[in-house]
């Protein structure tokens, strides 16, 4: 029978953390063969991923679009600056809980007025508020820095870790993986988060209201606060991972997460897979890696780095990568999976979905 | 009958108006439904019967008049609330979730009436995956009483209209409703599966209310005990289809003799 549709709501919490808990010691591992600065751009990648998951859920999930992700993550880091300024030996979960509840809150200023537009309209009021970003930092100077922004070390590598490298760039070593490893493990328990969330009534009431929202009301979702709570969790995700972006590079400035970022992180939600785990990965690898990726076109090409356009190679790639997801593979590189298998499956039976029957 | 005080009535419209602009879609109009009984909304395209639920369901706010649900203990109710309360009620057309499976957009009919919150979900607590679990087997146990469980995973754009029918009449009863509407149930279905429906909607009764809006009077005619007729946004006429079907008002209307 058909049974492509029969995924949500499946599957114990415990296999979810199994396979969370799986794919985050396999990165680990990974971060421990990398040189320290691939381990660097792991660790950006692993941030990059928490907010790409964060609009993967609002976006897939609930059906809204947002362009002021990068806002979020700006809210996030700035939160994380002021705060290791004034309290720079609290544990660093504190740090983190902390960005979150910000990012959260400035999701729910957001989404009040917001879950009363749609499409355009809501995506201009996102893109509004992350373009209001810089001008406030550059404003309020003595609480941000003002255009130089807030420099801060809060990311200090345990000793015993330190203890674990040995040679001439012990130091180096060490500081680049404990950064690495210290983000992945962050992303692992996000992921293993929104798992459950998409397994949850939590998330079909999102799915409901996504598809139907007139038949979601009529089963009892209460639409404002469902879209805001959507709004809210995607915040927190960005804010923490602008936290996290911003204690691996030890700054935030106005600059640091520009809008050009928030088109970046929809670039790298579709090209990895709209609404999944999977596809979150896959978009802050390529994130992680898109530099190395650059380079190496630049020099086959032979187009010079500094110019017009070997310094937008990055958007180009993407653009054209993003056309080239949008043609044949909708549902992402995460999709590539499934539709193998469907492909396999379609050999031995006829046609599953093709037909009305 | 309509506009008196009466607790028994599951939902009860008393001098309801609503006008848009200077159209007056619904003219003070009163009607009730008691508890088990099966009432049939009819009247010519444009009589108001759409409004008439989307009044009931809070959709539309009225101008004047009131919504009162006396046996749910109840008063005007928001959409969203409708389900918690017990009034489940079926679109025009079909209405599903496209991206969902059959037996999800079956689940989602009782998503109103859970407590389970927000921390549940995110932590994936054991007692909210007990509770999908049972839902998943209400929903199975709803789709095998209208025979349509081996469409359980089949996405709704890929079954035929009857059975998206069912599996919208599946998920309003997911609820455990105590008054069912039903907006045109009737419409696309061919004869074997108008049989069934009638036949279902008469069973459903030793349990709910059932108010349904029919265009098909060879349909509605036999099953229902009262019939109020609309006709440009007034009630022309209520009571047993046996004196309906001879009312001279309501032949007029019908055939356009008086418009
Ligand atoms: N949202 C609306 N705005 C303006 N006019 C409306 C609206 N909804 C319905 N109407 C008008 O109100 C009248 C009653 O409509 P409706 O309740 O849909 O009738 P029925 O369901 O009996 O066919 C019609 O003349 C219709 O054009
Ligand atoms: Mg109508």
């Amino acid at each position: 029978m058909k049974r492509l549709a029969l995924f949500a709501n499946q599957g114990a919490t415990s296999s979810r953390l199994v396979g969370v808990l799986l794919l985050t010691l396999l990165t680990l591992a990974i971060t421990f063969v990398l040189p320290p600065v691939a381990d660097s751009q792991l660790a950006s990648g692993a941030a990059i991923s928490i907010v790409v998951l964060g609009l993967s859920w609002l976006i897939g999930w609930s059906g809204q679009i947002s362009l002021g992700n990068s806002g979020f993550m700006a809210v996030g880091a700035y939160a994380t600056g002021i705060w290791a300024h004034h309290h720079a030996s609290s544990p660093i979960i504190f740090t983190f809980v902390l960005a979150m509840a910000v990012g959260a809150f400035s999701g729910l200023i957001i989404a009040i007025p917001s879950t009363r537009l749609r499409g355009p309209y809501l995506a201009g009021m996102t893109l509004a508020f992350s373009a209001a970003i810089a001008p406030l930092a550059q404003n309020y100077t003595s609480i941000t820095g003002g255009e130089g922004g807030l420099f801060f070390n809060t990311l200090t590598t345990p000793h015993w870790f330190l203890n674990l490298f040995s040679g001439q760039n012990a130091t180096i070593d060490a500081n680049a993986q404990w950064t690495a490893d210290l983000a992945v493990v962050v992303a692992g328990v996000t992921f293993f988060f929104m798992a459950n969330l998409f397994h949850s009534h939590t998330g079909r009431a999102m799915r409901l209201v996504r598809d139907n929202d007139v038949a979601a009301e009529l089963v009892g979702v209460n639409l404002p606060r469902t879209r805001t709570l959507a709004f809210v969790v995607a915040a927190a995700f960005a804010g923490l991972g602008g936290s996290l972006y911003a204690l691996i590079n030890a700054t935030v400035t106005p600059s640091t997460f520009p809008l050009t970022l928030s088109i970046t992180l929809l670039t790298l939600m579709v090209l990895g897979g709209i609404g999944t785990l999977s596809g979150a990965v896959i978009g802050g690898i390529i994130y992680a890696f898109s530099s190395n990726l650059v380079g190496h076109i630049n020099s086959l090409t032979g187009i010079n780095p500094t110019s017009n356009l070997g310094a937008n190679m990055q958007g180009i790639i993407f653009g054209i990568l993003l056309i080239l997801t949008m043609l044949f593979t909708p549902r992402g590189i995460a999709g590539l999976g499934p539709r193998f298998g469907r492909l396999v499956a379609n050999r031995r039976r006829v046609a599953p979905l093709a037909t009305g029957e | 009958m309509s506009g008196g005080p009466s607790s028994e009535a599951t939902a009860e419209l008393v001098d309801v108006t609503v006008r848009f602009g200077g159209l007056l879609a619904l003219d003070r109009i009163s009607f009730d439904v008691q508890a088990n009984e099966i009432v049939g909304l009819i009247g010519p395209n444009g009589a108001g019967k759409t409004t008439a639920f989307n009044v009931i369901c809070g959709f539309q706010k009225p101008d004047s008049g009131t919504v009162r649900f006396p046996a749910l203990g109840r008063t005007a109710l928001k959409p969203s609330q409708l389900c918690a309360a017990g009034v489940a009620r079926t679109l025009q057309g079909v209405g599903l979730f496209v991206n969902m499976s059959v037996l999800e957009n079956v689940m989602a009919g009782a998503q109103g009436h859970v407590g389970r919150g927000f921390a549940s979900s995110l932590f994936g607590l054991p007692a909210g995956r007990r509770h999908e679990l049972a839902l998943r087997d209400h929903a199975m146990v709803q789709l095998e009483r209208l025979g349509i469980a081996q469409f359980a995973s089949s996405l709704p754009g890929s079954i035929p209209y009857g059975i998206s029918k069912k599996v919208s009449l599946a998920r309003a009863l997911m609820g455990n409703p105590s008054l069912l509407m039903l907006d045109e149930p009737a419409s696309g279905l061919d004869e074997s599966e108008l049989d069934e429906l009638a036949q279902l909607i008469v069973e459903l009764r030793e349990s709910m209310s059932v108010l349904l809006v029919e265009h098909n009077m060879d349909f509605v005619m036999p099953l229902v005990h009262r019939l109020v007729v609309l006709n440009f946004g007034e009630v022309i006429a209520t009571g047993a289809p046996s004196t309906i079907r001879t009312n001279p008002d309501v032949l007029a209307a019908y055939l356009g003799v008086d418009p």
